[in-house]
C-alpha cells in the first residue's frame, strides 16, 4: 500500500492554491449565492416539513457542494495529468497499485470536498442555521466525497478530452445537485420520477445529512446505498485506471 | 537483460512496430536509431510497460512486461521524449514524490545529490513551470536515475540541450555503464550513439533493418566515404578501401571530400532519408 506519494502531490497542488485568494473566493461564490438566494430570499418565512427553509437548504447545500468539488477537483486534476501534461506517467511507470492510485486521489477528493462544504456550513451558521451536532452528519458527509470522488476518477480516466469530464458534470452530476432534493424535497415529485431519483446517491446524502443536521434518526437505507455506491464506484475506478492508457 | 520476441504494435492500422527481436545483455548499453516515425518511442512504451503490444511478448530481467507488469516497474527507470514532470510543483517536489512512490531510503540525501548534479540547487524551490527546456531535461533524467534503476531508458535524453548539458549526460550514462546498469537509448544524435553505444539497431517503418556494433556496420557499408557536389546535390560513395576511394576521387574533377565513414553514412544508406540534426 502506497497511496501517499499520490495523495501528496494533490496536497501540495492545493495547499498552493489556498495560497491564492481569487482561487478561494471562486470556490465560496456558487454556494454562497444558492445560500443567500434560496435560504434568505426565496425561503424567508416559508416552512417545509415544519423547519425554517434555511434549515432544509443548507445541509442540501452542503451535499451538493461537497459533491461537486470532489468530483470536479479529480476529475480536471486527473483528465489534465493524463492527457495534457502527461504527468500520469509517472505513477504508471512507478511501483504504485491502481488501488494505490485510487486511494491517493479519493482521500484529495474528500479533503477538497469537505473544505468547500465547510464554508457553506459556516456561512449558514452565520445566518442562524446552526452547527450540525450528530456525528452521524460527518460520516455521510464524508461518505459522499469519497463516492463523488471516485465518479471523478472514473471520469478523469474515461476522457478522451478534458471536455469529456465537463460533459459527465452536465448530464449527471448537476441535474442530480438541483433533483435529489437539495433545494425542495422530492417527495411532492410524480411517483415515476421520485423512484428514479430514489437510485440516485445525492438523494440519499441529502435525505441522511438533512436528518442527522436536523438531529433526527437517520434512514439505513440511505446510508446503505451510500455504502454501495462507493463500493460499485470504488471498484470501478480500480478497473478503469487498470485499463488507461495501454 | 530486456529480450523481445515477435514484438508488433498497431494503432489502427499505423504500423508502429513489426516482429521485432532484440535481445540487449545485461550492463549494455543499446542505441535505437530510426527516423521520426519508426518506432523507437513505442518500442520504449510497449518495454516500460505503458503501451500494450498488439502480439509477441517482451520481457525485462526474465519478468513478463504485460503479465508481471508491477514487478517490472520495480527494475526500471524512464526517461521520456515528452517532458513529463510536474510543472506546479517545484524541482524539489518533483523528485521527492519520485523517491516516495519509490519507497526509496536515503530520499533526502539522494535528491541533494541529483539537484547539485542537475545544476538546479538554487533553483529547486521554484515551480517547474518556470525551468527552461534544459533544466527540465536535465531534471528527468535526474529523476529516472534517482532510484538506482538496474535497466534505464532514455527516450531522446539530449534533444535541445546545448553543448555543455549534452556532455553532462554523456558523462552520467558513461558513469552508468561503469556501474553496469543496462541502458536502452534512442536518439537523432548519430555520433552520440557511436560513442556511448555498444550496439545499435536501425529501425525504419516498423521494422529493425540494421543491428550490430557501429565497427560492424560501419564495415558493412565502407569505411570510406567521397562526398561530391553534383549540380548543388551533395552526393556520397562508399567505399571499402581508401584506396578505392582515391581512385574514384582522383577521376573528378570538381572538389571531393573524401572522410571515414560514420553511423550516420550507415543511416543514409539503409534508410534513404538524412538525419535531422
Ligand atoms: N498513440 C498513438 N496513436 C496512434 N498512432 C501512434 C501513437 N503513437 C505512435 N503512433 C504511430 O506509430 C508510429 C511510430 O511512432 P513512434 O512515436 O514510436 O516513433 P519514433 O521513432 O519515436 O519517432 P520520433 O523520432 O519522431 O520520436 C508513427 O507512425 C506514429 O504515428
Ligand atoms: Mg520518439
Amino acid at each position: 500500500m502506497n497511496f501517499y506519494p499520490i495523495f501528496l502531490r494533490e496536497m501540495l497542488i492545493f495547499k498552493r492554491r489556498l495560497l491564492n485568494i481569487g482561487y478561494l473566493f471562486s470556490t465560496m461564490i456558487t454556494p454562497l449565492l444558492y445560500l443567500v438566494a434560496f435560504g434568505l430570499g426565496l425561503g424567508r418565512g416559508i416552512s417545509i416539513e415544519g423547519i425554517s427553509y434555511l434549515m432544509f437548504v443548507v445541509p442540501g447545500i452542503c451535499a451538493m457542494s461537497s459533491m461537486t468539488n470532489s468530483y470536479t477537483w479529480i476529475a480536471t486534476t486527473i483528465s489534465v495529468g493524463r492527457l495534457h501534461f502527461k504527468t500520469f506517467e509517472e505513477y504508471q511507470v512507478s511501483p504504485v497499485t491502481a488501488t494505490d492510485i485510487m486511494l491517493g486521489e479519493i482521500l484529495s477528493g474528500v479533503v477538497r470536498g469537505l473544505f468547500a462544504s465547510s464554508l457553506i456550513l459556516i456561512a449558514g451558521a452565520i445566518f442562524g442555521a446552526g452547527f450540525p451536532q450528530n456525528p452521524i452528519f460527518l460520516l455521510v458527509w464524508v461518505l459522499n466525497c469519497l463516492i463523488f470522488a471516485c465518479f471523478g476518477v472514473i471520469s478523469g480516466f474515461l476522457a478522451k478530452s478534458h471536455e469529456d469530464t465537463a460533459t459527465f458534470s452536465n448530464f449527471f452530476i448537476m441535474p442530480m445537485a438541483f433533483f435529489c432534493g437539495t433545494f425542495f424535497p422530492i417527495d411532492n415529485l410524480p411517483a415515476f420520477i421520485k423512484g428514479f431519483l430514489y437510485i440516485l446517491p445525492l438523494t440519499h446524502a441529502n435525505n441522511a445529512l438533512r436528518t442527522s443536521f436536523l438531529g433526527q434518526q437517520v434512514e439505513m437505507i440511505s446510508l446503505g446505498i451510500m455504502l454501495a455506491f462507493l463500493v460499485i464506484s470504488f471498484y470501478l475506478g480500480v478497473i478503469t485506471i487498470r485499463r488507461s492508457n495501454r | 537483460m530486456i529480450k523481445t520476441e515477435g514484438l508488433t504494435k498497431y494503432f489502427g492500422n499505423i504500423k508502429a512496430i513489426d516482429n521485432l527481436n532484440l535481445h540487449i545483455k545485461e550492463g549494455e548499453v543499446f542505441g535505437l536509431l530510426g527516423p521520426n516515425g519508426a518506432g523507437k518511442t513505442t518500442t520504449v512504451r510497449m518495454l516500460n510497460t505503458l503501451t500494450l503490444p498488439t502480439s509477441g511478448r517482451a520481457e525485462i530481467d526474465g519478468l513478463d512486461v504485460v503479465k508481471q507488469a508491477n514487478e517490472v516497474k520495480r527494475l526500471i527507470g524512464v526517461s521520456p521524449q515528452e517532458l513529463n514532470l510536474d510543472k506546479e510543483l517545484t524541482g524539489r517536489e518533483n523528485l521527492r514524490l519520485h523517491g516516495l512512490l519509490h519507497r526509496m531510503k536515503g530520499r533526502e540525501e539522494r535528491i541533494e545529490e541529483l539537484l547539485k548534479w542537475a545544476g538546479l540547487s538554487d533553483r529547486a524551490d521554484n515551480l517547474v513551470r518556470t525551468y527552461s527546456g534544459g533544466m527540465q531535461r536535465r531534471l528527468l533524467v535526474g529523476r529516472a536515475i534517482m532510484h538506482r534503476p538496474k535497466v534505464l531508458f532514455l527516450d531522446e535524453p539530449t534533444v535541445g540541450l546545448d553543448p555543455q548539458v549534452r556532455r553532462q549526460i554523456w558523462d552520467i550514462i558513461r558513469d552508468l555503464t561503469r556501474q553496469g546498469v543496462t541502458i536502452l537509448l534512442t536518439t537523432h544524435y548519430i555520433e552520440e550513439a557511436e560513442m556511448l553505444c555498444h550496439r545499435v539497431g536501425i529501425l525504419n517503418h516498423g521494422e529493425l533493418i540494421a543491428l550490430g556494433t557501429p565497427r560492424e556496420l560501419k564495415a558493412k557499408v565502407g569505411h570510406f566515404v567521397v562526398e561530391s557536389l553534383d549540380n548543388g546535390v551533395t552526393n556520397y560513395r562508399l567505399f571499402n578501401t581508401r584506396e578505392n576511394a582515391y581512385k574514384f576521387a582522383e577521376q573528378r574533377a570538381d572538389d571531393v571530400f573524401i572522410r571515414e565513414s560514420n553511423l550516420e553514412d550507415v543511416f543514409i544508406k539503409l534508410t534513404g532519408e538524412r538525419i535531422v540534426r
